[in-house]
Parts: C-alpha cells; sequence; structure tokens
C-alpha cells in the first residue's frame, strides 16, 4: 500500500513538471501559415484605436497597390541574377554563399536623386528563395522587399522586378530579406548611392567618392571583397568622401590615421555642420552607414576599417603608420549644428515603449533564453500601430545584456534624447540604431508612408530568435503570409 | 530506476568535464587565431560565422550548457522521483538548482567577469555533487543489502 503511494506521488509531482512545461511548449507554438497583421496585439501607443477610427474609412487597403505605378519609364535599370554558389572574393579567397550577377557584395547601383530606378532579379539557383530589400530607402510599401510581409519569396527560376523612386540622397544598400540571417551573412547584398543632381545640391562635391562595404566572410573581415590595405588614388589635397556600409551583424568601428575626419552623412541623410574628429572613432551599427570625408595629406591617409582592413588614400598612404582603436567615439547627439526639425515632436499622436530583454521560455517549441519585446516572446509581441500623418514618439529601451541595431523599415527617425540627454547636434536621422545594454533612446518619425513596416533588431540571427515587430498602419492590410505555400520565412 | 539514477548522474557529471574541455578549447582557439593568423575580434565579427580551430567549442559550450544539461537535470529529477534513492530526490533537486545557478552565473558573466569566475568555480561544485549523487545508488544498494541481511540474521 505504502508503494504505490509512493508511486502516485511520484507520478504527481512529474505532471507537477511536466504539465506547466507541455503547456508553454504548445503555446509558443508557431501555426504553419499566419498574417503578421493578426500576430500578437496592437499597441495604439495612446492614440485612437481600430474601433475610433472605424468609421473614419471603409475597406482595408491592400499593400501590393502601394508601388509607383508602371506608367512611368525607368531612368536607371538593373538586372541582378541571384545564385547560391562557391564564388571568389575580389581578394581571391574562395568562400561559400550567395552571390548577385556572380559576385558579393553585388554591384553597386548608382542613380541620380528623382530617377526611377528598377531593378529586376532572378532567382537562379538559391532553393531557400530570395528578396531584395532597400535597407533605408523609404519607398512604397509594396516594394520593400519583406518576404511574407511586403511579397512572396522569389523561389528557383522566378523573378522580380522592384522599382522605386531614388528621392532621397546617399548612402543605402539593399539585401535579402527571405531567411536573411543565412543569406546577408552568405553575401546576398549590395550598395546603392543616390547622388545629388549635378550643381544642384548644398552637399559639398567630394573629388573621390568610394564605396566601402564592409563584411566578414568566415570570419575574414573585408572592404569591397578586398582584404587588408586596399589602395584608392587620390591625390593629396583632394575631397574624398568614403561611404561605410556595415553588412554584418554587430558594430564596427571606422576613424582615420594620417588625418582628421567628419562624419558627413549617416543613414542617408547629411548631418549639419560637421565638426572635425581626431581621436575618436564613429560606431556604424549593423545595417548602418557612415559617409567619412577627409582631405588627403601629402603623406596620405589610412581610413581604419574595424583595425583588420583598412583604405589607404593617396600617394605615400602605404606608410602611415595604423593607429588603435580609439576608445572615444564620437557622440551624435552632440555632433554637429542643431537645426529645426520638420515636425514636433512635442505634438506626437502616440507614444510607444519598444523595450528589448530576454528571459527563459519557448519559441516555437525550443526551450531556450529568448529575446522579448516589452516582456512579450515572438510571435506575442506588439503591432505598433498608427494612422497616416500620426507623429510618433518611440522610446527603445536595452536591457536584455545585449547591443541591438534596430531597424525601422521604411521610415526615417531622429533621435531625441539618449537615457534622458536631449539631442542637442546636428538633427541626427537614423533608419538603423545601436542601442546598446542598459540605453533608452528616445527618437521620433513622421508616419507619412503606409504599410506594413518591420521594425527589428538588425543582429540577423536575433531576429530569427524572435526580436521582430512591425509597425501597422490603420485601414492597410497585407495578402502575404508568414510560411505558407510560399515558403517566407524574412529572418 | 536506481541504475537509471545512477546513469543519469554521471552523465550530469560527464557533461560538466565536456564543457570545461569546450571552453579551453575555444579560447586557446581564439587565442592562436588572434596571435598567429592575424585575427581581430570586435563586436561585428563576434556576430560573425567565425573560422578557427575551436571555434566549435564556443556553440557547443552553449548549446550544451543551455539546452542539453538543463533537460538532462530535469530529467534526472523525474527519475528522481520513481528511484527510490535514500536522499535522491533533495541530491537531484540540489543538481538541479546547481545548474539553473550555472547558467545564470554564465550569462551574467557577460556582463561582469567576476559571475564567470564564479562560474568556473560553481562547475566544480555541480560536478561533484553530481557525482556524489550517483555513488548514493551504491551506497544505497549497499546498505539496504546490509539491512537485509541483519534483518535475515535477526
Amino acid at each position: 500500500m505504502k508503494r504505490r503511494w509512493g508511486l502516485v506521488v511520484a507520478c504527481l509531482a512529474t505532471a507537477a513538471i511536466l504539465a506547466p512545461l507541455g503547456w508553454l511548449w504548445w503555446n509558443s507554438l508557431i501555426p504553419a501559415q499566419y498574417s503578421v497583421t493578426e500576430m500578437g496585439y496592437a499597441d495604439y501607443g495612446g492614440g485612437p484605436t481600430a474601433s475610433d477610427m472605424a468609421g473614419m474609412h471603409h475597406d482595408a487597403v491592400s499593400i501590393d497597390t502601394l508601388t509607383v505605378g508602371t506608367d512611368r519609364p525607368a531612368d536607371v535599370e538593373y538586372e541582378l541574377t541571384a545564385r547560391q554558389e562557391r564564388f571568389t572574393l575580389a581578394s581571391g579567397r574562395s568562400v561559400d554563399g550567395y552571390t548577385l550577377n556572380g559576385e558579393s557584395p553585388g554591384p553597386v547601383i548608382r542613380a541620380t536623386q528623382g530617377d526611377l530606378v528598377e531593378v529586376t532579379v532572378t532567382n537562379d539557383s538559391v532553393p531557400d528563395g530570395i528578396t531584395l530589400h532597400w535597407h533605408g530607402v523609404d519607398m512604397p510599401n509594396a516594394m520593400d522587399g519583406v518576404a511574407g510581409v511586403t511579397q512572396d519569396a522569389v523561389m528557383e527560376g522566378e523573378s522580380f522586378t522592384y522599382r522605386f523612386l531614388a528621392d532621397q540622397v546617399g548612402t543605402y544598400w539593399y539585401h535579402s530579406h527571405q531567411v536573411s540571417h543565412e543569406q546577408v551573412i552568405g553575401g546576398l547584398f549590395g550598395t546603392l548611392v543616390v547622388d545629388p543632381p549635378p550643381g544642384g545640391s548644398s552637399t559639398t562635391a567630394a573629388d573621390v567618392d568610394k564605396v566601402a562595404v564592409v563584411h566578414i566572410y568566415g570570419g575574414v573581415r573585408t572592404v569591397n571583397g578586398e582584404e587588408g590595405d586596399v589602395p584608392v588614388e587620390a591625390q593629396p589635397g583632394d575631397l574624398v568622401r568614403v561611404r561605410v556600409v556595415n553588412t554584418d551583424n554587430g558594430p564596427m568601428s571606422v576613424w582615420t590615421s594620417g588625418a582628421p575626419y567628419r562624419v558627413v552623412a549617416v543613414d542617408g541623410y547629411d548631418l549639419n555642420e560637421p565638426d572635425p574628429v581626431a581621436g575618436q572613432a564613429t560606431t556604424v551599427t549593423a545595417g548602418g552607414r557612415a559617409d567619412l570625408e577627409v582631405e588627403v595629406p601629402a603623406s596620405g591617409v589610412r581610413i581604419e576599417l574595424g583595425g583588420n582592413a583598412a583604405l589607404l588614400i593617396g600617394p605615400g598612404a602605404e606608410a602611415v603608420p595604423a593607429t588603435e582603436a580609439p576608445r572615444e567615439f564620437v557622440d551624435f547627439l552632440t555632433y554637429g549644428a542643431s537645426q529645426p526639425l520638420p515636425f514636433d515632436p512635442a505634438d506626437a499622436d502616440r507614444h510607444f515603449e519598444y523595450n528589448v530583454d530576454r528571459r527563459p521560455g519557448f519559441l516555437d517549441g525550443r526551450p531556450g533564453l529568448w529575446w522579448t519585446i516589452n516582456g512579450h516572446l515572438y510571435p506575442d509581441v506588439p503591432m505598433f500601430t498608427v494612422a497616416e500623418g500620426d507623429i510618433v514618439v518611440m522610446r527603445i529601451s536595452n536591457t536584455s545584456g545585449d547591443v541591438h541595431p534596430m531597424h525601422l523599415h521604411g521610415h526615417h527617425a531622429v533621435v531625441l534624447s539618449r537615457d534622458g540627454e536631449d539631442a542637442t547636434g546636428s538633427p541626427w536621422w537614423v533608419d538603423s540604431l545601436n542601442v546598446l545594454d542598459g540605453e533608452t533612446y528616445e527618437i521620433a518619425f513622421l508616419a507619412d508612408n503606409p504599410g506594413v513596416w518591420l521594425d527589428h533588431c538588425h543582429n540577423l540571427p536575433h531576429a530569427k530568435q524572435g526580436l521582430l515587430a512591425h509597425l501597422m498602419y490603420e485601414g492597410f492590410t497585407t495578402p502575404f503570409v508568414m510560411g505558407g505555400e510560399a515558403h517566407n520565412e524574412p529572418e | 530506476m536506481q541504475s537509471a539514477y545512477k546513469v543519469f548522474a554521471y552523465l550530469i557529471a560527464a557533461l560538466v568535464v565536456l564543457q570545461a574541455m569546450m571552453i579551453a578549447f575555444a579560447i586557446a582557439g581564439l587565442g592562436v587565431w588572434v596571435d598567429k593568423d592575424g585575427g581581430v575580434l570586435d563586436k561585428a565579427s563576434m556576430e560573425s560565422d567565425l573560422e578557427f580551430t575551436g571555434v566549435l567549442g564556443f556553440a557547443i559550450h552553449g548549446m550544451n550548457g543551455m539546452m542539453l544539461i538543463p533537460a538532462v537535470a530535469l530529467i534526472f529529477l523525474i527519475i528522481s522521483f520513481f528511484a527510490k534513492v535514500p536522499g535522491g530526490v533533495v541530491w537531484a533537486a540540489v543538481t538541479l538548482l546547481l545548474v539553473v545557478v550555472q547558467i545564470t552565473l554564465g550569462l551574467l558573466g557577460h556582463e561582469n567577469p567576476y559571475f564567470g569566475m564564479i562560474h568556473g568555480l560553481n562547475a566544480l561544485i555541480l560536478f561533484s555533487v553530481a557525482v556524489m549523487a550517483g555513488k548514493r545508488v551504491s551506497t544505497a544498494t549497499t546498505a539496504a543489502s546490509a539491512s537485509a541481511t541483519t534483518h535475515a540474521a535477526a
């Protein structure tokens, strides 16, 4: 009898452990197919809710109507072919990964402000499918290139044409947003540069304009596919603009040896009256861009890209000694001179909280320590809901123990403050913001680009681990689904 | 069930040994990569797919420590309910608790290295407790048979 009771107690104790775990596991399972518009919970940020606005619009508009239209001919046309293959970098190193037109990084796409850009991408041999997302370009939603949100993944043998107006001058990049945590690290990306129209811009024209797309292939840092010291032809006295694109999953440091530099643009937006910098590094966050300008001294100058790749600019630059990575950083909160903003954040219609933390739990049935957004695990995350024309303030805080490069699609936000300290420098517009552990940023943006836009961590494995939310415009919906027959898997 | 208890106790101890080996392998490999191959470690490269001898040690240490060992420790506790090892449930519960402490210390070590130091100490405590738990089975069996002999004699 005693033995039987012992067995009952043992079974009950087992059930007491396994039942809650089983329940948590079951609840975490993500359906094979779901729409981002139905996941998580709507967060209205203190603004009008859906029922408040119910009378204001009729049926929801499908985001695939949000295009530039087909009536206007393209000014700039590119054809890109994506392949999964073993290929050779410009440096001569062979790597397994992904290419566009046989190379990685893919071609630099250059347009002039006002151009209509048309890029047709064909998937030749990527079994998981691909897309192209135009990182930092605030384009019509249907062209944003996110599998399962704005389009279906482009499977082998299929093509997709992206058409958008290049109306923002600056440095941008494009990359796959299908299985992106593998495809971007494997090389499926390239740079997009939008130049000002000749003669008609406030931007100082540089004598030499150099793209520096930085990527780590198999632990080896490269710039434009080259390794180590990469020479750049320029004459003493030349003004050289270096467009640094960080395509990796963590922030990198950029600094110079042999001459001071200015940071003339961040994330495609020019900074106002940038000060000369010496002895400080600039942090370029994952997915972020920084345009540096240097005047080449007679002895040449080195642009240090993380310490193991560098651009050697001007004759004799190979004699310039490399300097160690500075421990001090350019603080864009105070860098440059302030300017009035195009809208007043004090009049914000909505205030959102975006807290990143982590806790143990199940993510789609997998136990682990996962990122949370406002305490919730994916997919039970907030859907930041706005109406067109809203001024939005978002407070991004990070208590997760790791840095997160937070990337909002389709919009540029201006930084208002960090840890309660107001921004006093040049307006600091970002699409990718480096939020360190323990930091709190307040940013503001104008909700002027309707659609469904991801707002996620650009450490792409983190997005895969659930650090992914989205901005949702009232009255709009998407016909595309995550998973499903198209096998859409944007992270 | 007693032999299952024993197997799981020693399995946890063995996995802790593997953890120590893997992290030492990884750190040594990282040192060689920086020293001899000119590798540069910054946040961007930490988050990339690094390639050097030993880099697998980091992945194994992480997966083993965060997934496998806690799962094994949980099963160990459940086995203890049925195994009738004297004090077996308490030893299994302490083992699981030490695993939780170990994971917490490992994570806190990313913010403050001194937690990493304690993580190393707690690994040895966890190893010892798991071995002692396993040893209880043979002790218990011996004690039980000894007591049976005594009863028979009486």
